[in-house]
């Protein structure tokens, strides 16, 4: 592939801790073949950004302030705007991983992985391959067999956590509390748990939901 | 202020919670102080209830549905109703038993106590004295304000008054109309400083009374006009009707003088006890002076010596507490005479005797049949009578007897005493098998319920009592528990969310500044080139993993602060997990196993054990390439161990970067008092034990022991301490 030796990769890296764009970005700098087109410290600066003028790669990282990973990915799509994106993070639950690949992302990657490591996903997501690690690719596969949530019950499970009872969660829906208590119900098969408290708390643990208080 | 919208909802709770209470509060207030609660009243003598009645002095029984007093006692009073009554009017009908004294109502009473004029409040009554209708105002002392006589007739005994009552604001209005008189008698006064409120009462003074058709209403200013009015209107007294018919049909006989009765009387007069003397065979007449002790069922009749029982006396109306003479047959019992066909003549009234105080075994001797006594015992059962008598058995002792109270008011006593009260009873005592049945060997027959008296409620050990306390604080503890373990849950839960938000920090913090200066120092050492110097290559490498592993423990903390390392139940399979996630896709087999009784662990001995175990973990999959990792957690008494061996290659302690995670690792066991164990052979395997002591457990069957134990050490060892350090003072 002589032609992606001669034109760099381009990426664009998004991350909300300066320490990290700043370290990622001398680190990529150094290596051939590899860009650095631009740092954003939020998806909302990142989408502005390839709107201007497309990358070839995104680092992306989950947990940000505002728009999330996840969120910066459905708005990506949503926009149209096709770039491969490689997930870069620093801590990760099974939920995280299994909703970054839902949502298109075609790397996965810790913040602490070799450098080596990190040239490879680059170099592998940019030639149209995915790049996820052995021991989250398992993860990823335990994950995928599990009943999914529709998003109503997500939408339940996320007042459920807030402590709302089912007639409160129906008002809120605008249906009625028998309704809420059927989705309820089925929360609880999916996850495996015993009671709505606990179907909270699972759903927390597993990053199904985010409290943000 | 922004509020989270738990927090605002609990307040929004709380507050209605207290407010509804508050309103429930005033709503009970306003019900109990309402100044018309119970009204219009209307007695209900007639149907043979008067439970809400409470007498203060006197003999106060339903008879023929009216409420009757038959005592001379200066100052009996019967009272009834809401203490926050106002404006309202009470009447009645009114009939004096005998001369010398008055009977009426009384309104706006309070403060009320046994004694002549032990209340505050309004009176209005009819005199016989000086054949007057009297008003006036009781302040625990007697301020009559009005009196005026009641027309030509005046005021006699044995003649059915009625008399009405009205208070309005200070205006006290009261009139009294006659069978002999329908225009009433009226008297009022506007009080200055007046008695707002207070209930209602009949009243009687040195004179015995009988009351009925007790109305109680409440009143308007229209009520006190009308009231006013009539009284002004008042017309000619019009000739009196002498009621000597409804005397008679009352058997009423007026009095003797009392110098006039000793003079007639004292001549043929025997003692009582003599009366057994006489002859059984032929019966013979005797006159015997005494007071009568009781009426109904039977009359008896007491002096010094003894009692004696008079069947069908050719008899007036007669009333505890008279000196009578009766003349008649005597008929002598075992233990106390009879007197037939007897005559009855009352001399005086005098204030009733006193009761003599005997027990229960001394009264069954008989010695006391037909005299007035009193004594202790404890109430073993209660039942209702033939013609609505109620009956109390008692004991005191090994001695059982009954007692027989009159129905009427006693009806609320009689529910209200508990089996097992000792009780104090004032009665006349009977030896009679008409009486007894010969169940037991005397009978109290009781004047009235003020005979009775409730020394001590029943003793609280009673079968009953002992199981509802053992149920109640059964009850008691499973609340204390399950709130204790609430408020545990709850401090839990917020230690929880505490360590999430501390997950979150670090993650925002440290790990990412880990991860950007690990890319940094990558950054730099991508620059330097290996053949141009190469120790800072060397040093950049070791700083690198430095970096690397500082961020990976990190991760770790974060991880162990987050609440799934906990909730998963228990370490080992946490650390479980957490070596399967590492070695996946390898061929190393991974060994978990647990000995002992599993039991829950404090934070932080659960959080070092998990930090070192992973550290273990991470080192044996990473550096020794084992085949078999084991992961061992042992609970033994009050100890927890984790061992964690691998058969991979081993190393020698060195002060590289492994060095540096193992005395992290001992640091940490330190941190829980645990011991830290860490043997490792090159080329056989590497084993790291930690062992941490668990605080002991407290449950049912251990606590007392460890309450012991605390004792001793803590109070009862105190000296000896003192003692040891005296002597390492010396040493």
């Amino acid at each position: 592939m002589p032609d992606q030796q001669d034109t760099p990769i381009r990426i664009l890296i998004v991350d909300d801790h300066p320490v990290v764009l700043a370290g990622l970005t001398s680190m990529l700098d150094t290596q051939a073949g590899i860009e650095v087109a631009g740092s954003a410290s939020s998806g909302e600066e990142a989408l502005e950004m390839l709107r201007g003028r497309p990358a070839d790669l995104l680092l992306l990282d989950l947990r940000m302030p505002g728009m999330s990973g996840i969120d910066t990915l459905h708005a990506l799509k949503r926009a149209k705007i096709s770039v491969r994106v490689i997930i870069l993070t620093s801590f990760e639950t099974d939920e995280d991983i299994y909703r970054a690949v839902q949502a298109g992302a075609q790397g996965y990657l810790l913040k602490d992985a070799p450098q080596s490591d990190m040239i490879d996903a680059i170099k592998a997501v940019h030639a149209g391959k995915r790049y996820i690690p052995r021991q989250i690719a398992a993860r990823l596969a335990e994950r995928m067999m599990r009943t999914d949530l529709t998003a109503r019950e997500v939408e339940v499970l996320q007042m459920l956590a807030r402590g709302l009872t089912n007639k409160e969660i129906g008002g809120a829906l605008d249906i009625s509390a028998n309704t809420v208590r059927n989705h309820v119900n089925s929360i609880i098969v999916k996850l495996e748990v015993s009671d709505r408290t606990e179907a909270a708390t699972a759903a927390i643990h597993r990053g199904i939901i985010e409290i943000n208080s | 202020m922004k509020l989270p919208p738990l927090l605002r909802r609990r307040i929004l709770v709380e507050l209605l919670a207290s407010l509804l209470l508050a309103l429930v509060f005033i709503g009970l207030r306003a019900y109990l102080h309402n100044p018309s609660r119970g009204l219009p009243y209307r007695d209900s003598f007639a149907r043979g209830n008067a439970d809400e009645w409470k007498a203060l002095g006197g003999t106060w029984e339903l008879v023929n549905g009216t409420m009757r007093n038959d005592s001379d006692e200066r100052g009996a009073k019967l009272l009834m109703g809401s203490p926050y009554w106002r404006n309202y009017s009470i009447e009645s009908d009114i009939y004096l038993l005998g001369i010398n004294g008055d009977a009426g109502l009384i309104i706006r009473s309070g403060d009320e106590e046994e004694g002549v004029n032990a209340y505050s409040g309004y009176y209005a009554g009819v005199r016989t004295l000086d054949s007057a209708f009297v008003l006036g105002r009781a302040e625990h002392g007697w301020m009559e304000i009005n009196k005026q006589s009641h027309g030509p007739s005046g005021i006699r005994p044995a003649q059915w008054y009625h008399l009405k009552l009205l208070a309005y604001d200070c205006q006290i209005v009261a009139a009294v109309t006659s069978p002999s008189q329908a225009a009433p008698t009226s008297l009022s006064f506007a009080d200055s400083d007046c008695i707002h409120s207070g209930r209602i009462g009949l009243r009687s003074y040195s004179s015995g009374g009988i009351w009925r058709n007790v109305v109680v209403r409440p009143a308007t200013h229209q009520n006190l006009v009308e009231m006013l009015e009539s009284a002004r209107g008042q017309g000619e007294p019009r000739p009196s009707n002498p009621a000597t018919e409804d005397s008679e049909f009352l058997g009423f006989q007026p009095l003797l003088d009392q110098e006039q009765a000793r003079a007639h009387s004292n001549a043929s007069a025997q003692n009582i006890e003599s009366l057994r003397l006489a002859s059984f065979a032929k019966p013979v007449t005797a006159t015997v002076q005494g007071v009568v002790i009781l009426t109904a069922p039977r009359l008896f009749v007491q002096d010094s010596t003894g009692g004696v029982y008079v069947p069908q006396p050719k008899a007036t109306h007669l009333k505890v507490g008279d000196e009578v003479e009766v003349t008649g047959e005597v008929h002598p019992g075992d233990f106390s005479s009879t007197m037939e066909h007897a005559t009855v003549q009352v001399l005086w009234a005098r204030a009733p005797m006193p009761p003599v105080s005997v027990t229960a075994s001394q009264a069954s001797t008989g010695k006391f049949d037909a005299t007035f006594i009193e004594v202790q015992g404890r109430l073993k059962g209660k039942e209702h009578g033939p013609d609505n008598t109620l009956i109390l058995d008692l004991d005191e002792g090994p001695q059982s007897f009954r007692a027989i109270l009159n129905p009427g008011r006693s009806d609320y006593l009689f529910g209200k005493l508990k089996l097992n009260s000792s009780l104090r009873l004032r009665g006349i005592c009977v030896v009679d098998a008409e009486f007894t049945k010969n169940l037991t060997p005397f009978v109290l027959l009781l004047r009235s319920n003020e005979d009775l008296e409730v020394l001590a409620g029943p003793p609280w050990w009673s079968t009953g009592h002992v199981v509802v306390i053992v149920v109640a604080s059964l009850l008691l503890a499973l609340i204390v528990n399950f709130v204790y373990h609430r408020i545990a849950h709850w401090r839990l839960q917020g230690v929880l969310e505490e360590r999430q938000r501390l997950a979150h920090e670090m993650h925002d913090t440290l790990a990412q500044s880990f991860a950007g200066i690990g890319f940094q120092l990558q950054a730099i050492r991508n620059r330097v080139l290996p053949e141009e110097n190469p120790a800072v290559l060397q040093q950049l490498d070791l700083a690198s993993s430095l970096v690397r592993h500082s961020h990976e423990e990190a991760r770790r903390s974060i991880a162990m602060l987050r609440p799934e390392s906990l909730e998963s139940g228990d370490i080992l399979s946490a650390l479980d997990i957490c070596a399967r996630r590492m070695v996946e896709g390898g061929s190393v087999q991974v060994v978990s196993e647990r000995e002992g009784d599993q039991r829950s662990l404090p934070l932080h001995i659960a959080n070092t054990l998990y930090f070192v175990g992973q550290e273990a973990v991470a080192n044996a999959v990473r550096h020794a390439q084992p085949t078999i990792l084991t992961i061992r957690l042992k609970y033994s008494g009050n100890l927890v161990s984790l061992k964690i061996e691998d058969n991979g290659a081993g190393f020698v302690q060195g002060n590289g970067l492994l060095g540096f995670g193992i005395r992290g690792m001992r640091r940490r066991a330190q941190s829980i008092s645990a011991t830290f164990q860490l043997q490792s052979t090159p080329g056989e395997g590497t084993r790291i034990e930690i062992e941490a002591p668990l605080p002991p457990r407290v449950t049912f069957s251990t606590w007392p022991k460890l309450f012991w134990k605390y004792a001793m050490e803590h109070w009862i060892n105190a000296r000896p301490t003192r003692y040891s350090d005296s002597h390492s003072y010396r040493g």
